[in-house]
């Protein structure tokens, strides 16, 4: 009862007019900003905390949550559209977003991405606002070595991507994994490979690779082909899927956002390595899983329930606890502080109309989301039709922009210029670019937990803990089937 | 000949109006004010505070850039980029002092003005109500019993926490096993989740954690307010222990023009008699204070060497 009374009081903060342009406007800028490679939900929040400074408490983190959920959607609809993640998570969302529209179906590509992000979204929420303290206390109870086994479970699932070639997949996770030794080591401090540049201090910046990775690249791949001629990409239809498509697709998206609230919860995990491995658990799990890769429903609807679902478990830690979950929740946090507010029991405590309010307007905003994004569904859709020879210049550009502005240092730009000759190289011979944003993201969290755990308690902590012993193992084997499946085809 | 006594009269007018309008006229445009995290990290909000605060005194609005990167190397070197017209201040903390060691940079302590000293948050052990061992003495206690084998959480090794910690060990007695993470709020997790022993930042870090409490604190005298009952190292027997602190201030390139430095010296002046400057520090667990140039700049480099010790005793630098 007392949780239906909060949630009424949520409900009535939200009355009026001003708090529902809050929450459009925050949606809108959420969407605009996770589309836009380079602004990633963390920037695109942090853009706004000066701007939120002069408002009430209350109103202002409407508006950075709303933004916060509308980011992790918006990132989809330049990965399905021209193939270019806007959020690091959506680098997961390419595998089969583009290949729909490469095949004029970005229609249903982008229709399920945003179902999929609705649903996704609301079901962090709601397990957010059912159990954040039970939840948040058994996270904190996830030692090194568990949280070491999570990450390598995430490594894993590289063995979903190579689309035939592990051995290829392979090489490009572990040039991920090569990238993110550069930089400060995590446990001594000891700066390494930065050859006295501050700028490698603290390592590769993701965003510009990312750019680099799967935008620039393929600009330099036209060029290569040097075909531009004044026709559109492809001839796309705007048709959603079918209500029978959804229908089929709806135990992928439930489990996605399952899997997605349950990884968002773990501080350091978050939205990137949930896409990945609930991608993973889609493929493994699915009647059709040749078909992804080449364009599946299932896969954008297993990227996407995901990456959303994990902003309502980010927001656990940080509201049950004070303890960020994510790259955005740490802005968040400043936020709070900014208003002179500490996240953690007592604010539900001293503050509920703050706290409902803000759990009131994630459901309202993701309501918002799934009307807005349908009417811009048919907009965004356009981009498709525009002609080469000004699409593939206006990506460049946008690339150049988008990886100045996650820190306004020219050094990102060169960054992202590099990673698009790599990425251009990898593409050329064969190898998926997708592994070497998973290697990435998940070095230093391997690299930290395994030596802290080590240092903690010894080589035997990794076996001795069952959380630990159980995912590795379903990490042994999740990576070794496809392996002993591919011999065994080679062998008929 | 009148034309001539006209136009002279003419230019002294105006030289004299040029030099009036220079004389004590800074600021004359908004002050950049460089902040090394992104919007929303605690020095971001300590710099907005400011921003907001500094408007009572000043007609001149403090516009906060972010600059991040290598822990405030970044931000540090784009000071020194720019000319030194006083248009451009810069928030820093103690732990910029050992990114500029630990990373290797070239920076210099002369290079810059350290200007103003504002706040001086003392260093504290933190512990988990929870869990058995949550006092200073069960500390020190099991310590020995576990024989170099305590685990205490914090964040990054070579920071001003680990320098704490170590000290802190030094000064009691005892071994225990730095556990770095990759920040303080991870870092308090783990200990909220019984991953170790003890924590070392400030008190405000427990605020609104009612699961934490601080077990001591390195400050020659107690607190006010609602740490008032927390207990000082020199209270529980540990002596010369009284003065690690993290300190947050402000600082310019050096040579800036005097009538900036007078402008900055009044403002920080007000701002440190301000009661909701002081309000809004206090509420950190903080002390408000007002340390300027020169006891500032002693302290700035008394931390370098400190750092540079620390850092190679445990390997991170040569």
């Amino acid at each position: 009862m007392d949780l239906i009374n909060n949630l009424l009081l949520g409900f009535s903060s939200l009355a009026g007019w001003q708090p529902i342009l809050i929450i459009v406007a925050g949606v809108i800028l959420g969407i605009i900003a996770g589309a836009m490679p380079g602004l990633s939900p963390s920037t695109a929040v942090a853009l706004l905390v000066p701007f939120s400074y002069t408002m009430e408490p209350g109103m202002a983190l409407i508006l950075l949550t709303s933004i916060y959920i509308a980011s992790n959607y918006g990132g989809s609809i330049t990965a399905v559209l021209i193939n270019t993640p806007g959020t690091p998570s959506a680098a997961v969302t390419t595998l089969d977003g583009y290949p729909l529209t490469q095949k004029g179906e970005a229609g249903k590509g982008l229709g399920t991405a945003l179902v999929a992000s609705t649903i996704g979204g609301a079901v962090g929420v709601l397990i957010l606002i059912l159990f954040a303290v039970p939840l948040a206390k058994i996270a904190l109870q996830f030692s090194s070595a568990d949280y070491f086994a999570l990450a390598l479970f995430g490594l894993a699932t590289v063995a979903s991507m190579g689309s035939g070639n592990i051995a290829k997949a392979l090489i490009a996770i572990l040039f991920g994994l090569l990238i993110k030794t550069i930089g400060i080591d995590p446990i001594s401090g000891v700066s390494r490979f930065t050859f006295g540049m501050d700028e490698l201090y603290d390592g590769f910046n993701l965003i510009p690779a990312l750019i680099g990775l799967f935008a620039v690249s393929v600009v330099f791949a036209k060029v290569e082909e040097w075909k531009m001629g004044s026709k559109g990409l492809v001839e796309v239809s705007n048709k959603l899927p079918s209500f029978s498509e959804f229908w089929k697709i709806k135990m992928t998206i439930l489990r996605s956002s399952v899997i997605g609230t349950i990884i968002g919860i773990f501080p350091g995990a978050g939205a990137t390595i949930a896409s990945f491995i609930s991608y993973d658990v889609a493929k493994r799990s699915s009647k059709t899983p040749e078909q992804f890769g080449k364009g599946s429903l299932e896969g954008v609807a297993a990227a996407e329930g995901a990456n959303s679902s994990s902003v309502g478990g980010a927001l656990v830690p940080l509201l049950a606890l004070g303890i960020p979950g994510s790259a955005t929740d740490a802005v968040l946090l400043g936020a709070f502080m900014l208003h002179d507010l500490n996240p953690g029991p007592l604010l539900f405590r001293d503050s509920p109309e703050i706290v409902y309010g803000i759990f009131t307007s994630l459901i309202l905003a993701n309501i918002i989301m799934l009307i807005l994004g349908l009417y811009g569904n048919r907009a965004f859709i356009k981009v498709v039709s525009v002609p080469a020879k000004i699409m593939y210049p206006m990506i460049l550009a946008i690339a150049i922009i988008g990886s100045f502005a996650v820190n306004g240092s020219l050094f990102d730009v060169a960054a992202c210029i590099g990673f698009g000759v790599i990425g251009w190289l990898f593409k050329r011979f064969g190898y998926p670019v997708a592994p070497v944003v998973l290697g990435i993201v998940l070095g230093k969290m391997i690299e930290e937990n395994y030596r802290r755990a080590v240092m903690m308690h010894g080589y035997s902590s990794f076996f001795m803990d069952k959380v630990s012993l159980v995912m590795l193992s379903l990490a042994a084997i999740s990576f070794i089937y496809p392996i002993i499946k591919q011999l065994r085809k080679k062998n008929k | 000949m009148k034309t001539f006594k006209m136009l002279f009269l003419a230019l002294t007018l105006v030289s004299m109006l040029l030099v009036g309008t220079s004389y004590g006229a800074f600021p004359k445009k908004p002050i950049k004010l460089i902040v090394y995290t992104k919007p929303g990290g605690a020095i971001d909000v300590f710099a907005r505070k400011f921003q907001k605060i500094a408007k009572k005194y000043t007609d001149t609005t403090f516009v906060v850039v972010n600059k991040t990167g290598a822990g405030g190397v970044v931000a540090m070197k784009h000071v020194l980029s720019k000319r030194a017209d006083g248009y451009m201040l810069a928030a820093v903390t103690r732990s910029n002092i050992g990114k500029m060691v630990s990373s290797k940079s070239n920076l210099k302590v002369d290079q810059f003005n350290w200007m103003a000293m504002m706040v001086s948050d003392p260093e504290a052990v933190i512990t988990n109500r929870n869990q058995a061992i949550n006092t200073w003495a069960q500390i020190v206690a099991d310590a020995k019993a576990k024989g170099g084998n305590q685990l205490w959480v914090g964040p990054a090794a070579g920071g001003n926490d680990h320098i704490m910690a170590l000290k802190t060990w030094q000064k009691a007695g005892i071994k225990a096993k730095w556990i770095p993470y990759g920040s303080g709020g991870k870092a308090m997790a783990a200990l909220m989740g019984g991953h170790g022993v003890a924590y070392v930042g400030n008190p405000g870090d427990v605020i609104g954690k009612p699961d934490l409490k601080v077990a001591a604190i390195s400050s020659k005298n107690r607190l006010t307010g609602k740490f008032a009952n927390v207990p000082t190292f020199t209270e529980l027997g540990i002596k010369n222990h009284d003065s690690e602190i993290m300190w947050r201030g402000f600082m310019t390139k050096k040579g800036i023009p005097a009538e900036a430095q007078t402008f900055y010296d009044k403002l920080f002046a007000k701002m440190n008699s301000d009661s909701d400057w002081q309000g809004y520090i206090q509420n950190l667990g903080a002390n408000p204070i007002f340390y300027k140039q020169a006891k500032f700049t002693s302290i700035v480099k008394n931390d370098r060497e400190v750092f540079t010790n620390t850092l190679k005793e445990i390997g991170a630098i040569k």
